[in-house]
């Protein structure tokens, strides 16, 4: 590990203003991510601020239709949340399945969203239910927060604070995870709202996308058979040690009926 | 692994050629790129900052533009020493169809990576190249006809 700064933020405000000023700072939220590549020298910022004190950044909301969830509520809080598992069971299912215990346990939503990797969990669940992404400048659709591969529609100097996900009629995630990493292979998330159904892969490619196919064959008629036999190209997915682009591609119909099977 | 991608530049072939060898249009197209000086006609020395999510490694190398075919095609290839996080190395071959005053400019690209960062980044890479390699030809293509980015994606 390089040697670096540190700081305490006191507010979301206070640390986009520090990163304002100064374009080799980072923003460390659980710190999965980025204290191990810390650790490894991948990466030398010049000040650490740490959101970990910024209490109104944690926390869940429940409303009639809408489940918020501070920027800074762990992966565990919002697994073991009676209220969003009343809410939206998929979400609370789907954080269950991050990594293990100790990820969980200092993991973030903001974290996890703003580094935007793509075998991560979270964004198959925002771009799934068609969340809404608030930060320190704006509110953000799902669908334009994720650009690319670690790529997102945040400045150098904006921060998440909350996400907002609506209440859908019925929702579920299935995911393939690395059997060590738990990352996933290839995940999908399915949900049948009011103004329409979605479905969202992560793992599969760069960044997480949406079947339309699939969402427009579910619209029809809301069971796993209605997507049994429609296929992704595998053009453009993921191929490592793990899976080649042929079998995500395989997979994510797997999933996607597996999805749709669970769903409440 | 296979980058591959294609573009659709409103300019003559020449002049897209010309662009292709000129090492100010280079510097400014290379995503990261802090210096790209001209060693001879064929050979460049480039400082390079690579950030893709959390990790940030500076690689300094050379670049070398090989099997020149003017005004039709050529390689150009980069290979570069990031310190502790390891050493990159990567090309494209380049080609340019004259069609009707345009230029379709094709590209297939390559990547290698060794050390640290292969040994933690292994299931990223292809990811990371192809995003590489495609912002480096939409750099190129908005630089010598701007507005033209109606690029078709990297297959």
């Amino acid at each position: 590990m390089y040697n670096f700064e540190y700081t305490k933020a006191s507010s979301a405000g206070a640390a986009a203003e520090a990163l304002k000023a100064d374009e080799d700072a980072k923003v460390v939220a659980g710190g999965m991510t980025l204290i191990p590549t810390l650790k490894q020298r991948l990466a030398q910022p010049s000040t650490l601020i740490d959101l970990n004190g910024v209490d109104d950044l944690r926390g869940i909301t429940v409303t009639g239709d809408t489940v918020t969830i501070g920027a800074m509520t762990t992966h565990d809080t919002v697994a073991r949340s009676a209220e969003v598992a009343k809410a939206i069971p998929a979400l609370a299912h789907l954080a269950g399945l991050i990594g293990d215990p100790a990820v969980r346990n200092r993991g973030t939503i903001g974290g996890s969203i703003s580094n935007n990797d793509p075998a991560a969990d979270y964004p198959g669940a925002l771009v799934g239910l068609g969340a809404t992404v608030k930060t320190t400048k704006r509110e953000i659709a799902a669908d334009d927060f994720f650009v690319d591969l670690f790529e997102t529609a945040l400045e150098e100097d904006e921060i998440v604070t909350e996400v907002s996900f609506p209440v859908p009629e019925a929702a579920w995630y299935m995911k393939f995870p690395n059997p060590a990493s738990r990352y996933a292979i290839v995940g999908v998330f399915v949900a049948k709202a009011k103004d329409g159904v979605r479905v969202a892969v992560t793992g599969a490619g760069p960044c997480v996308f949406r079947v339309p196919e699939m969402e427009q064959a579910l619209s029809s008629s809301w069971s796993p058979d209605a997507v049994a036999d429609i296929k992704v190209s595998d053009d453009g997915l993921n191929s490592d040690i793990h899976a080649s682009a042929e079998y995500r591609a395989h997979l994510v119909t797997v999933m996607a009926k597996r999805a749709v099977a669970g769903a409440k | 692994m296979e980058i591959k991608g294609e573009y659709r530049i409103p300019a003559p072939r020449e002049t897209v050629w010309q662009a292709l060898n000129d090492a100010d249009v280079l510097r400014e197209c290379i995503p990261g790129c802090e210096s790209l000086e001209k060693v001879s006609d064929t050979e460049l020395t480039a400082t390079v900052k690579a950030k893709v999510g959390p990790v940030s490694a500076k690689f300094s190398g050379a670049v070398t533009l090989e099997d020149l075919n003017p005004p039709e095609s050529y390689r150009i290839a980069g290979e570069g020493k990031g310190g502790v996080a390891g050493f990159a190395k990567g090309g494209a071959v380049v080609h340019l169809a004259d069609d009707g005053g345009e230029t379709i400019l094709t590209y297939e690209a390559d990547a290698k990576v060794g050390g640290k960062i292969a040994q933690i980044g292994s299931r990223l890479i292809q990811g990371t190249a192809r995003k590489l390699a495609d912002q480096f030809f939409r750099n190129f293509a908005e630089k010598v006809a701007p507005g033209s980015t109606q690029g078709e994606n990297a297959a």
